[in-house]
């Protein structure tokens, strides 16, 4: 589903992403972790061509990251989600449905379901200026799955929520398990992760340190902290 | 999932940050306030004017208010245009709107192309509701339509592109403030490029500038530079009462709002989305 290969980005003299090449199989849940300023967003970013690599090829289900085709089937959750303060939630999910070209009707029907499947009925007619940082975070979830995408791309999804919004979460993108769905998170939450994801990248100063799936990254007695500590640090 | 067109999507996207100015209050209360001082132009139809000891006629006093309307009313219109656009594209990306639209399947193109639509028309329409209240006054003064008027000022709209394009590159390169005013700076610079022009036309114009070394740079200055006061003057020839219409303005605009689309399309390509 995503594939990248030999892929760097510098911002003048500062390397942000040296190298790197991964590809994550479609179904996957795949956790992108590392240290903050690690590469991480940068990656992300790059998918999503918000910014362009210096060297080096991306691409989603084979199309190149350049053609704005490949993202016909993306949804993406930024790591700091904004909703215009003079929208409603639903007038937001409804703008993006209507960017992915759904009719009107098409669209009633399926932000009503979103709504209830991120646990918002009874507030999306609200002005997003009313909104907790949270309920935003659920709102640009919702928005990435608008159009039932076949990748999610979710940057720090969890942040800002509180123990309760982040077992909601979980329980949202376990319920797309089985489904076809590919999952790529960027989390500091190891547990979470662990939890949640088949395998697992680590990135630090732009360099891919491993990837493996969970079960073989993580040795006896040790947790995905651990192990994300002792390369980390090296 | 179905991939929308690209004109689909163009139009989406403008509707939607038309919908948003449109919403703004500050956006009401300058259209309100514009057209109440409009309606007071009704006040000079009826007063008795002399010149040289002559009573002007109603006719010309018709005529004088309504292009004095038509130029204010332009120029206060790419005023408007060059505030409506000069946050744009800081406020999309601080609301998190350019990231919700460019991580879609979208070109960056579109995206731009459907802002510049919806600032263009809006500005547009402003201009359009504010000439056609000066239509209506003239009408009900003289007993006569003139809707000539009409196709000037949608003529003239083309100077709201220009101010809109300008406005959009400047403010990737330039604090709002700074493209806002170099905006205001052109605007300047074409009304005395064309009153340049218009003396140089004239006899005693014609006179001075034989026996003046500078003729060349004036010339060069009136025929390059954006020609947005030269459009408007050609634009309002339509009603009638002035000289012929000169294509040249148009051209020389049109022009630069190809050049200035081509920039702004390269700067967008390039712009790191936040």
């Amino acid at each position: 589903m995503i594939e990248l290969h030999a892929v760097t980005k510098r911002y003048g003299s500062l390397t942000a992403v040296d190298g790197v090449t991964f590809s994550v199989a479609r179904g996957e849940y795949f956790a992108l972790l590392g240290p903050n300023g690690a590469g991480k967003t940068t990656v992300v970013r790059l998918l999503l061509d918000f910014t362009h690599a210096t060297s080096g090829t991306l691409s989603i289900d084979g199309i190149s990251s350049k053609d704005p085709v490949c993202r016909a089937s993306v949804g993406y959750l930024s790591e700091n989600p904004r909703i215009p303060p003079n929208l409603t939630g639903w007038q937001y999910l409804q703008r993006c449905s209507e960017l992915l070209g759904m009719s009107r009707l098409e669209a009633v029907s399926h932000i009503g379901d979103i709504v209830e499947r991120i646990g918002m009925r009874g507030r999306e007619h609200t002005k997003a200026r009313t909104y907790s940082r949270g309920m935003i975070q659920r709102f640009g979830l919702g928005a990435a799955l608008i159009g039932n995408p076949k990748l999610l791309i979710l940057d720090e999804p969890t942040a800002g929520l509180d123990p309760i919004g982040i077992r909601e979460v979980r329980r949202i993108l376990e319920s797309f398990k089985g489904q076809g769905m590919t999952v790529l998170l960027n989390s500091h939450l190891l547990s979470e992760v662990e939890k949640i994801c088949d395998t697992a990248a680590i990135i630090n100063s732009g360099r891919l340190l491993l990837k493996d799936s969970i079960p073989s990254i993580i040795r006896d007695g040790e947790t995905l902290e651990d192990v994300f500590v002792r390369l980390v640090k090296g | 999932m179905t991939i929308p067109g690209s004109h689909s999507t163009v139009l989406v996207i403008a509707k939607h940050a038309f919908v948003d100015e449109v919403r703004q209050k500050s956006m009401i209360v300058i259209f309100v306030l514009s057209a109440f001082f409009v309606l007071l132009l009704r006040g000079c139809y009826k007063g008795e004017y002399v010149v040289d000891g002559q009573s002007l006629g109603s006719a010309a006093i018709a005529w004088t208010v309504s292009k004095v309307a038509f130029h204010v009313i332009a120029a206060g219109a790419m005023f408007m245009a060059a505030l409506l656009t000069m946050r744009v594209f800081k406020r999309d990306r601080d609301e998190g709107t350019l990231s919700c639209i460019l991580s879609r399947p979208i070109h960056r193109r579109q995206y731009v192309a459907g802002k510049i639509l919806a600032l263009w028309v809006l500005s547009m329409t402003f201009m359009f509701v504010l000439h056609g209240i000066v239509f209506f006054i003239t009408a009900l003064s003289m007993k006569t339509l003139a809707p000539a008027y009409l196709v000037a000022s949608l003529i003239s709209s083309l100077n709201l592109l220009f101010v809109v394009l300008v406005v959009f590159l400047l403010s990737f390169l330039l604090p709002d403030i700074a493209a806002f005013l170099c905006a205001m700076g052109i605007g300047i610079g074409s009304l005395a490029a064309s009153g340049i022009h218009s003396f140089s036309q004239s006899q005693m114009g014609q006179v001075m500038m034989q026996h003046s070394p500078g003729i060349t740079g004036w010339k060069l200055f009136y025929y390059l530079w954006p020609g947005l006061f030269g459009t408007q003057q050609s634009a309002f020839s339509l009603v009638g009462y002035g000289g012929g219409m000169s294509p040249y303005p148009f051209v020389n605009v049109i022009s630069y709002c190809l050049i200035l689309c081509i920039l702004l399309l390269h700067r967008f390509r390039n712009e790191e989305i936040a």
